[in-house]
C-alpha cells in the first residue's frame, strides 16, 4: 500500500470540505472492503483517505410506511439483512445484503460503498432499482437527491461531482412480492455472475439485472410486456427471452456470454413462476 | 506521518504509533509479536486474519492501523485462560478439527463470534457463519463437528 494521510472528520460538512479540498487526491472510506483491497493491490494510490466512519449522523436504518426505508451510509450489510424491518417489507434487499462476501465482511461493508463503488455486480443493487431508490447527496453546494438509475453511470463511475458523497439512501415503501436472484459459481463467499430482482408493485411488474451490462440495469421492455397482460406461460416465456435482448453481458473469468444470457432467462422465468 | 492509536488487544491497553498504510493484521503480527493471527490472501477471501472488533468478526486485514484508535480487539491469544484451553479449542482438538493448522486461529474466532451471538446454532447456521473461512485440509467437517459439539454443551448459554 502506498503511503497516504488518514483523515477523521466527525461531521458531514467537515467530510465535505476535506474532499472538495483535496478532490481527486482523496477517497472516501466506510466499510474500506472495496478500498483497502484497491490500495493494496495499487489500483488506487489516493494521498488523502477519508473515514466516514466517525460521523454519527450517517449511521443507522430507519423505516416508517409514510418515509419508507432509510440506509445510513454507514449502515453495515449485516445491519440491513437483520433488520426486521428491511427483513419484513424488503425481504429482497435483506437477501441481497445477506449474501455479500463472508459473515467478516458483511461486518464492515456498507450498502452505500456497494453503490458507489459502482461495480456491474453490486448484489445490492438490483432491489434498489426495482423500488426505485433515492440516493442522497451532501456537497458544497448543499443537497440533492438522484434516482439510483442515475446515480451510477458506468463501470466505476457515479453522478457526483467535487465535493460530493452519499449521506444516505431512501428507499420508498411499496408492497411488494418477487425474489431476489444470486448465481454465483461458489454457494457461499464469491462474486455474482449474474444477480437480479424481479418485484411486483401495486399490479406491476419491476425487473433489473446486475453483471450483464455496464452498470446494473433495468428492462424496461420486459416491464412493458409483463405489464400488458395476464401472466400466463406463454408471457412469462416470452418475457424470459425478451430480457436477453435487453442485456450485453461479457465474457470473463466466472462465466461466458452465453451463460450470463441464459441465466438472465432462468432468474426471469423463475421468478414470475412463483408470482404466476 | 503516524498517527497515535490507544486500543485494547485482549484486555491490555497499547498505546503505538502507526503509519496510515498498515493494517491491524500486521500490528498484531509484526509490532505486537501476536502471530497467532494468520495472513493468508490479505484480501478478505480466506478468514486466516479474522479477530473480534468491538464484538463483531471481522478481517484484520482489511483495517487500516488508524481505524484501531479506541477499539477493544480480541486475537486467537485471549481464548485461552492461561495454559487453560477454552472449550472451543478443547473441542477442535478433541474432533481433529485441525491438520497444519493455519485457518485454526481464524476458524476459533469466528466459531467464538457465532456462539456467542447464537449459544445454539443450528447446522446451517454455522456452516453460514464459517463460510469466510477457509481450510485447505480438513473438508470442514470437523470442523462443524468441534462447534456443534461445544454448543451441544451450552458453554455459551448466557
Ligand atoms: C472478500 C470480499 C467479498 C466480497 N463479496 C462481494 C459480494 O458478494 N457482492 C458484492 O456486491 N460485493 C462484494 N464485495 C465488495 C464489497 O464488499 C462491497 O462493494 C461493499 O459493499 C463496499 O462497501 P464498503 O463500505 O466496504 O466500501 P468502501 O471500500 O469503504 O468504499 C467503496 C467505494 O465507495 C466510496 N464510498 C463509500 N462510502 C461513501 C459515501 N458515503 N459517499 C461517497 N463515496 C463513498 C469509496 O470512496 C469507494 O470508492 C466483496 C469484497 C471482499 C473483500
Ligand atoms: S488474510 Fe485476511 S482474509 Fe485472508
Ligand atoms: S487445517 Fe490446514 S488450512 Fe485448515
Amino acid at each position: 500500500m502506498k503511503e497516504f494521510q488518514y483523515l477523521l472528520p466527525h461531521t458531514v460538512a467537515e467530510a465535505v470540505a476535506l474532499k472538495e479540498k483535496y478532490d481527486k487526491a482523496a477517497v472516501f472510506m466506510a466499510g474500506a472492503t472495496d478500498v483497502v483491497v484497491r490500495m493494496r493491490d495499487y489500483l488506487l494510490t489516493p494521498e488523502y483517505v477519508i473515514d466516514l466512519k466517525a460521523i454519527p449522523e450517517l449511521g443507522g436504518i430507519t423505516f416508517s410506511k409514510e418515509k419508507g426505508l432509510h440506509i445510513g451510509a454507514l449502515a453495515t450489510m449485516n445491519e440491513i439483512c437483520a433488520d426486521e424491518n428491511v427483513k419484513q417489507y424488503y425481504p429482497t434487499l435483506a437477501k441481497a445484503a445477506g449474501s455479500v462476501g463472508s459473515k467478516q465482511v458483511r461486518n464492515r461493508a456498507t450498502c452505500i460503498g456497494n453503490i458507489v463503488n459502482a461495480s456491474p455486480l453490486a448484489d445490492t443493487a438490483t432491489p434498489l432499482y426495482c423500488y426505485d431508490a433515492i440516493v442522497e447527496i451532501a456537497g458544497p453546494n448543499g443537497t440533492r437527491e438522484l434516482p439510483i438509475t442515475e446515480f451510477i453511470l458506468f463501470v466505476r463511475k457515479v453522478a457526483l461531482e467535487r465535493g460530493e458523497m452519499v449521506t444516505g439512501i431512501r428507499v420508498p415503501f411499496k408492497e411488494a412480492q418477487g425474489e431476489f436472484c444470486k448465481i454465483s459459481r461458489r454457494d457461499q463467499v464469491d462474486l455474482s455472475t449474474v444477480c437480479g430482482t424481479v418485484l411486483k408493485i401495486d399490479g406491476t411488474y419491476r425487473v433489473a439485472m446486475g453483471s450483464v451490462a455496464p452498470q446494473p440495469r433495468r428492462l424496461p421492455k420486459t416491464e412493458a410486456l409483463l405489464n400488458g397482460a395476464p401472466l400466463t406461460p406463454e408471457r412469462i416465456e416470452e418475457a424470459a427471452q425478451l430480457a436477453t435482448t435487453e442485456v450485453s453481458p461479457i465474457d470473463d473469468v466466472r462465466a461466458d456470454k452465453q451463460y450470463r444470457l441464459d441465466m438472465v432467462a432462468y432468474i426471469v422465468r423463475n421468478a414470475l413462476g412463483k408470482l404466476a | 506521518m503516524e498517527y497515535r492509536v490507544r486500543f485494547y488487544v485482549n484486555n491490555e491497553p497499547i498505546e503505538l504509533s502507526v503509519p496510515a498504510n498498515r493494517t491491524l493484521l500486521s500490528v498484531l503480527r509484526e509490532d505486537l509479536a501476536l502471530t497467532g493471527t494468520k495472513e493468508g490472501c490479505g484480501a478478505g477471501e480466506c478468514g486466516a486474519c479474522t479477530i473480534i472488533m468491538d464484538g463483531k468478526a471481522v478481517n484484520a486485514c482489511l483495517i487500516l492501523a488508524p481505524e484501531l484508535d479506541g477499539k477493544h480487539i480480541e486475537t486467537v491469544e485471549g481464548l485461552a485462560n492461561g495454559s487453560e484451553l477454552s472449550p472451543l479449542q478443547e473441542s477442535f482438538i478433541e474432533h481433529m478439527a485441525l491438520q497444519c493448522g493455519f485457518c485454526t486461529p481464524g476458524m476459533l474466532m469466528s466459531a467464538e463470534s457465532l456462539l456467542r451471538e447464537n449459544p445454539h446454532p443450528t447446522r446451517a447456521e454455522i456452516v453460514d457463519a464459517m463460510s469466510g473461512n477457509l481450510c485447505r485440509c480438513t473438508g470442514y467437517k470437523k470442523i462443524v463437528e468441534a462447534i456443534e459439539a461445544v454448543a451441544e454443551k451450552g458453554v455459551y448459554e448466557k
